[in-house]
């Protein structure tokens, strides 16, 4: 979100001066709602139809009936007002990001507004339906508190055909020591469009950090034997920082699964690998972006992401630090830190990833396998099986010619 | 990755020929291991994530904060601070 936003309330958020021992403080809502999609019925502002799809290659939605094109409103104003960043004080959090009721059922019906009929949705499987009676389509707008509708959606801007160029070059680079199944599977037409939540979050913090560092003063070197030591003399110093800095659509997964990136169990790391995203482009929640596309829906709320979101900003403020530590050419030790989060501001959003999956089971080990392409730059990683078989032959081989070379300049230099 | 194998080579012979104990024999379990890991990252990249200490929009204030030498060190073999971690900003420190 940009510099404009809306004036905060004042609410203290966690880790704010005055928070320890009060009541938790009562986040601030911002409603971000499209009203005029509440009824389920998206029609096409210039002919009424309701068949409406994104078109990938312009971001727009697109009437299928008469070919109009338009887009929904961005985000940004939605949420932002006139509050500088560094001014950004309690959390605020938008209304597609507030807590999940775990019995709300992802169940819903909608009355279409053609016929007159009942139409169930299952928002866990998808987020639109056609009525079996009129044939128009009906879409989930409204935000129930199930955690399927966020408050945005970034809209695909790479086509599936170029995700499937990234991918085939991407694997096509890995091949040679791929598992063999792996090989002779691969169909990267196969790859799926799907719409990932992700937690967007503004803040605004201060963070300190103590330790200890060195200055080299002196390097000489000692004779011992035939051998020559190096040894160094070094001034100690006890050093602290201190940085107030904001941080501007920090992303990060509000899904359990995705959240869990134990490289030895999944690989989930390729995804997030493919982050950041232009969240900035981000526009006011329409279902329709999502037809032909898959998306998953968030199970975390804000006091279960709060957590990784203060060790991001931890981590951040070490990186901000580091040049201010520069003349410490022996290093810093940093053993101690502390982190005030002023403000934060909350925005649930699905972002666009093109998803191709391997499933490989080995030696009753199961793991899938993910090559995913950023669904606006492009920026493609990925997890590609290995033979092992393959993999240690060509150790062991480089490791023969090595050891061949370490013998032969033995046996020359003595 | 053929850089840091000369590297090692250059460091291993050194070491050899100065205390005479044949450690340019380790070159070879060291380089298949090294070419092991390489090309497993390579293909799995276990390793990646995303960067969001340098790829998030972030504006700070000017850094302030004190210095004051506490200690001297002499006639140390060590050739960095105990416990650097400047540049590992995600290992986490006692939290106050």
């Amino acid at each position: 979100m940009s510099d404009s936003q809306a004036p905060p309330e004042g609410v203290p958020g966690p880790g704010a001066p005055g928070a320890a021992g009060a009541d938790p403080p009562v986040p601030r809502t911002v409603d971000t709602a499209n009203e005029a999609l509440r009824d389920g019925v998206n029609r096409c502002p210039r002919c009424g139809s309701t068949e409406i799809q994104l078109r990938v290659s312009s971001g727009m939605l697109v009437c299928l009936f008469c070919r109009h094109e338009w887009s929904e409103a961005r985000i940004d104003p939605v949420v932002s007002g006139e509050v500088p960043l560094h001014d950004l004080t309690g959390t605020t959090v938008a209304s597609g990001a507030t807590d999940i009721s775990p019995e709300v059922s992802g169940v819903m019906t909608l009355k279409c507004g053609g016929c007159g009929s009942e139409v169930v949705v299952n928002t866990a499987e998808a987020m639109s339906s056609r009525c079996h009676w009129c044939r128009h389509v009906l879409t989930i707008n409204e935000q129930v508190p199930n955690g399927a509708v966020p408050d945005a959606v970034l809209p695909f801007g790479i086509t599936r055909d170029q995700a499937v160029q990234r991918i085939r070059d991407f694997a096509g680079s890995r091949k040679l020591f791929a598992h063999r199944r792996f090989r002779s599977d691969f169909a990267p037409e196969n790859v799926v469009g799907v719409y990932l939540p992700y937690m967007v979050v503004d803040g605004n913090a201060s963070a300190d950090v103590h330790g200890h560092g060195e200055i080299e003063t002196r390097r000489y070197t000692r004779k011992r034997g035939d051998d020559e030591e190096t040894f160094y003399d070094a001034d100690v110093y006890q050093v602290g920082r201190h940085v107030d800095f904001t941080v501007d659509d920090l992303t990060i997964e509000s899904s359990a699964e995705r959240a869990n990136q134990d490289s030895f169990v999944n690989t989930n790391n390729v995804i997030n690998t493919i982050l950041p995203f232009d969240t900035k482009n981000a526009v006011r929640w329409n279902a329709n972006y999502l037809v032909g596309f898959t998306s998953e829906r968030r199970d975390q709320d804000v006091s279960q992401i709060q957590p990784v979101l203060e060790d991001q900003l931890l981590s951040i403020a070490r990186a901000q630090v580091e040049g201010s530590v520069a003349r410490y050419n022996r290093g810093v030790r940093w053993e101690a830190e502390r982190l005030a989060v002023h403000g934060t501001r909350w925005v649930s959003m699905y972002l666009p990833v093109w998803l191709y999956s391997f499933y490989q089971e080995e030696n009753g080990k199961a793991m899938v396998h993910y090559i995913a392409v950023n669904g606006r730059t492009g920026e493609t990683m990925g997890s590609v099986p290995v033979s092992q078989g393959r993999l240690i032959l060509a150790a062991l081989t480089a490791g023969t010619v090595l050891e061949g070379l370490a013998i032969w300049l033995l046996v020359v230099m003595s | 990755m053929i850089p840091t194998l000369i590297g090692a080579l250059g460091v291993l012979l050194e070491t050899t020929l100065d205390d005479g104990t044949p450690w340019i024999l380790l070159l070879g379990p060291a380089g298949a291991v090294g070419v092991y890991w390489g090309l497993f990252q390579y293909y799995r990249n276990t390793g990646k994530s995303h960067s969001f200490e340098r790829e998030t929009l972030i504006e700070s204030k000017p850094i302030t904060g004190d210095d004051r030498k506490v200690d001297e060190v002499r006639g140390t073999q060590r050739t960095a601070i105990a416990g650097n971690n400047v540049r590992d900003y995600r290992q986490r420190v006692q939290r106050l």
